[in-house]
């Protein structure tokens, strides 16, 4: 379970830990938009210098991406299975027998892959370097102009903030229950199969009882401290966008720009 | 039948920014059939020295040798069910421990899993050992006091039979009757069934007590290990690790300071008494 990279904040100081937040968030969904512009793999090109200095910019190990990639690889091939018995345009690559396979349906499959690379890229960017308070902060006030229309910001801000703190004591949880088990001769390496789940099951049943009594410590001692939902709060951490956020953001827009562009001219 | 640590190290999320060293170029043996205390301030890494004696923790560098079982770093250890059954932890906080929907079948959980006979007679007999009630076997574990949860915590662990115990801060949450009686049954394990015993404790008066030898840790590294009867002689060394000597060794230190020469082995009242005795009359 230390291996949980994917969604874990890095603790350096990097130039892109010390961007603003919400322009981090608004980057990210760009980057996103922009990866679904079809613009052929020249598009992809711009899109993954980027990512990828970004990637080297805030210290990430490649190694990472490529481990949260790893559990994609049966996805990918079931994908690729598919498209060679679908796809029946393009030229032909291999002809044997029956099967024929197009170079579209392989296009088809890298196009997939490589979407799939740049997103877990993008995101794991975002959240290795930015810390998960920051994040709550920053979702808070993106969502604020659509309180308007009755999206109550805060609360979702603070859900989530509650939700991401919890995940590593949960973990940790897990990981003490396990011990636990194991110290009176639960093996839950090379056990049988139902000995395993046994295992497994009495891993959950105390795991949700304590994460109830965990929550319900939690509203008592933020009623204690007098936390209303809905008030007029202040605001210890002010975020500020600098001139930094302001022309990453504009570099964003302009390679979507571009890429609409690339994309009508092929 | 012995336990032997060499050079081990242990490295908290090995590998990450977030990594830890807590325990560093470990040597140590533990003498069988003996109470062994583990001292040594908060942090200096007792707990993470007791879970390398059932492998729940495996060094990230040298070997621990537990009943001719090496786990080292190199190679994956496999089939530790044999010697989980021979070593016994009870987890600092008991917390960390209980898990299951009454207190009956967690205490029945170890003996269960191990395919011992009568786990439900052993779990009441447990019970009765760690002077609990035997009426909150059906009651959540997760609903007890504090000190019933230490008491089920144990009780858990002796119901397995373990050739090997090991305690970590057993007494912590008891009051102080309560902790003299776990104290001394621990002590009539190690007397009647000849079993290895170690504590983790911060209480020096246990250590004197009930002891035979004791594991000074600090900083992640061992200072040394001591016989308790020489330990507690050297009072500059325990300035030194600033350790409060246990009461009795504290009034022969006044005593002597005051001018009285008592050189006699004190462990309890009894002794100083009679040392005392023999010094004025
Ligand atoms: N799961 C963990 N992950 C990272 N670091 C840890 C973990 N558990 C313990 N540590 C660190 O290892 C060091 C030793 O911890 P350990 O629990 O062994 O100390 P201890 O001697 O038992 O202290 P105490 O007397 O307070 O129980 C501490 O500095 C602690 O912060
Ligand atoms: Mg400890």
């Amino acid at each position: 379970m230390d291996s949980l990279i994917l969604g874990k904040y890095l603790p350096y100081n990097t130039i892109v830990h010390r961007l603003d937040p919400r322009a981090k968030i608004l980057m990210m969904l760009m980057i996103m938009v922009a990866i679904f512009i079809p613009a052929g793999f020249l598009g992809y090109l711009l899109i993954a210098i980027f990512a990828f200095t970004g990637l080297m910019l805030s210290k990430i190990k490649i190694k990472s991406i490529i481990k949260a990639f790893k559990p994609m690889w049966f996805m990918m091939m079931f994908l690729f299975v598919i498209n060679v018995l679908e796809i029946k345009t393009g030229k032909v690559l291999v002809e044997f027998k029956w099967l024929t396979i197009y170079d579209d349906a392989l296009f088809q499959t890298l196009y997939i892959m490589v979407r799939l690379l740049l997103m877990i890229t993008v995101t794991t960017i975002l959240t290795a370097t930015t810390k998960p308070l920051d994040l709550t902060l920053a979702i808070e006030d993106l969502l604020t102009p659509f309180k308007v229309i009755k999206v109550p910001a805060h609360e979702i801000a603070m859900m989530i903030s509650i939700a991401l703190r919890f995940i590593p004591t949960l973990i940790e949880e897990t990981q003490r229950i396990m011990k636990a088990q194991a110290s009176r001769g639960v093996d839950l390496e090379e056990g049988k199969l139902k000995e395993k789940i046994i295992a497994i099951l009495s891993l959950i049943v105390p795991l949700f009882v304590t994460a109830i009594q965990r929550a319900g410590d939690l509203a008592n001692a933020m009623e204690a401290k007098g936390y209303i939902p809905g008030a007029k709060r202040s605001r210890y951490k002010q975020l500020k966008m600098k001139a930094m956020d302001y022309s990453l953001l504009g570099v964003c827009a302009f390679m979507i720009v571009v890429l609409i562009v690339v994309g009508q001219v092929l | 039948m012995s336990i032997k640590f060499e050079k081990v190290n242990y490295t908290y999320s090995l590998n990450t920014p977030f990594k830890y060293v807590a325990l560093k170029e470990i040597d140590l043996d533990i003498t069988p059939n003996k109470i062994t205390a583990i001292i040594g301030a908060t942090g200096s890494g007792k707990s993470t020295l007791v879970q390398h004696l059932n492998a729940l923790l495996i060094p990230t560098g040298g070997t621990v040798t537990v009943f001719e079982r090496m786990i080292s770093s190199l190679e994956k250890p496999k089939k530790l069910k044999d010697l989980r059954k021979k070593v016994g932890l009870v987890f600092q906080f008991p917390e960390y421990q209980l898990f299951e929907e009454t207190v009956e079948k967690d205490i029945c959980f170890g003996p269960k899993n191990f395919n011992m006979e009568d786990a439900e007679k052993r779990a009441l007999d447990c019970l009765k050992l760690v002077s609990l009630d035997p009426n909150i076997k059906q009651k959540s574990p997760l609903d007890l006091s504090g000190g019933q949860k230490r008491r089920v915590a144990i009780a858990g662990i002796l119901a397995m039979d373990p050739d090997v115990l090991v305690l970590d801060e057993p007494t912590a949450g008891l009051d102080p009757k309560g902790a003299k009686d776990m104290m001394n049954l621990f002590q009539s394990i190690n007397q009647t069934m000849k079993k290895t015993i170690i504590i983790v404790t911060h209480d020096m008066e246990h250590v004197l007590n009930y002891c035979d030898e004791v594991v000074v840790m600090d900083k992640g590294r061992v200072r040394g290990k001591y016989l308790v009867s020489d330990f507690f002689k050297d009072t500059s060394f325990l300035k030194e690790l600033n350790i409060l000597p246990p009461s009795v060794i504290r009034f022969k230190e006044e005593l002597n300071a005051c001018g009285f020469s008592i050189d006699e082995k004190v462990e309890d009242i009894q002794s100083l008494a009679n040392a005392i005795v023999k010094v004025v009359l």
